[in-house]
């Protein structure tokens, strides 16, 4: 789970997750956006999980969120290990 | 009508400029119901791979600054001082964790510079999952106090200023709110040694914990100003915001704090002492940053946030 963002100003979002190394037996990482109206309680949004499975660079958008952002991400496969970058892009 | 006065009659009759107390050049007015204003995280220093790695251990994680709406579980949207936004930094619940946003300028003379702001600070409510209790340091809820207050570790303003001349120094004023103990100090303090650069730490990753408090981390450099604490207005709970009033002056002719007036206090700073740094630096001519940071002393995040900043210079 990444800190929580508050963004009540921005009325479109994009993540971009940089996978940096991604190891382990069939890694994949599951990334999913979420949403709250107090930084305290949380759901995910409806954008379905977006799944990656090598390094490189994978990238979504979220509109209508609301006040607040944050990321849950999960590793799946025998022993995993990421390496990721995370970038939250906002605009009015 | 003299010069001096007619300008101060405009500044009277701006809404957005009276409520501050500016010098004779505002170099910035920072509204954050417009945006953060170069108001960005701080990053420590990294290689020419853009390797993050070799970040500073306790530099790699600062926090971006976010705009708030100051919207709280139990009202909603709250809002600025001055309209919808304001610029919070937070810290992680990490004891430790410091949150820091940084604004960059240069100097174009010197003299004395002014830094103004409204701000206000916090502790994160509490939800059932996350609470500590209703006693907390020395506070015991009982209606009116509440432990959050003492889940505050404290907030500082600093400047990192270096001359055309490459001597580089800072200026530095911290609220202590609690101490590590999370005992209310409620003191205002000055480190009396310059922050540990990334180029001094280089060699020295082993020793660096992610918690070091990176503006002085031995806690015996911090010195109180007074014996006098200052109490400010808290306010009974996390979700609710009192705007305070804050303008700092130093001198970067003679190097010098001068003044720091917060609410109706008024601080003499011409005897707290600003340490150089004994090397001179290159590639740092007429450096002028700004930063606020917020730091949490519980497992609990900390905010400062800030409703709107002015700098003003005298020249």
């Amino acid at each position: 789970m990444t800190e929580p963002y508050e963004a009540a100003w921005a009325g479109e979002a994009r993540w971009f997750v940089r996978t940096l190394e991604l190891e382990g037996e069939q890694p994949s990482l599951h990334l999913v956006t979420q949403i709250s109206p107090d930084g305290l309680h949380w759901c995910d949004e409806e954008t379905p999980e977006l799944v990656t499975t090598e390094p490189g660079l994978v990238s979504w958008r979220v509109r209508e969120f609301g006040h607040w952002l944050r990321l849950r991400a999960s590793l799946r496969g025998g022993d995993p290990k990421a390496k990721v970058l995370i970038y939250l892009a906002l605009k009015s | 009508m003299e010069s001096d006065d007619l300008r101060r009659a405009l500044i009277a009759a701006d809404p957005k400029l009276s409520k501050f107390n500016p010098l004779p050049r505002i170099l910035a007015f920072d509204e954050f119901n417009t945006g953060t204003h170069g108001w960005t995280e701080l990053i420590g220093n990294h290689d020419g791979h853009g390797n993050l790695d070799t970040v500073d251990k306790h530099m790699r994680d600062f926090r971006p600054p976010q705009l708030s709406s100051c919207d709280f579980f139990d009202t909603g949207t709250h809002g600025a001082m001055s309209g919808t936004y304001a610029l919070k930094v937070a810290t992680r619940p990490v004891t430790g964790h410091t949150g820091v946003a940084i604004r960059r300028l240069t100097m174009a003379q010197r003299g004395i510079v002014q830094f103004e702001t409204y701000f206000t600070y916090k502790s994160e409510a509490a939800t059932a999952e996350s609470s500590l209790g209703n006693r907390f340091g020395e506070i015991e809820w009982d209606g009116n106090l509440h432990p959050s207050e003492a889940q505050f570790g404290c907030f500082t303003i600093a400047t990192d200023l270096c001359d055309g001349d490459g001597v580089r120094y800072h200026t530095v004023m911290r609220y202590q709110n609690t101490d590590l103990d999370n005992k209310l100090t409620r003191r205002w303090v000055y480190p009396v040694v310059p922050e540990p650069t990334p180029k001094e730490n280089l060699h020295n990753q082993d020793n660096l914990v992610a918690t070091e408090d990176f503006t002085a981390p031995n806690p015996e450099d911090w010195h109180p100003l007074d014996e006098e604490p200052q109490f400010l207005c808290y306010n009974e709970v996390p979700t609710k915001v009192n705007w305070h009033y804050l303008r700092w002056q130093f001198d970067t002719r003679s190097r010098t704090n001068v003044e720091l007036q917060v609410n109706d206090r008024v601080m003499d700073l011409r005897d707290v002492p600003v340490p150089h740094y004994p090397d001179r630096y290159d590639g740092l001519e007429n450096l002028l940053n700004f930063y606020v940071s917020v730091r949490t002393h519980s497992p609990v995040r900390n905010f400062l946030f800030l409703d709107s900043a002015l700098i003003s210079v005298d020249w």
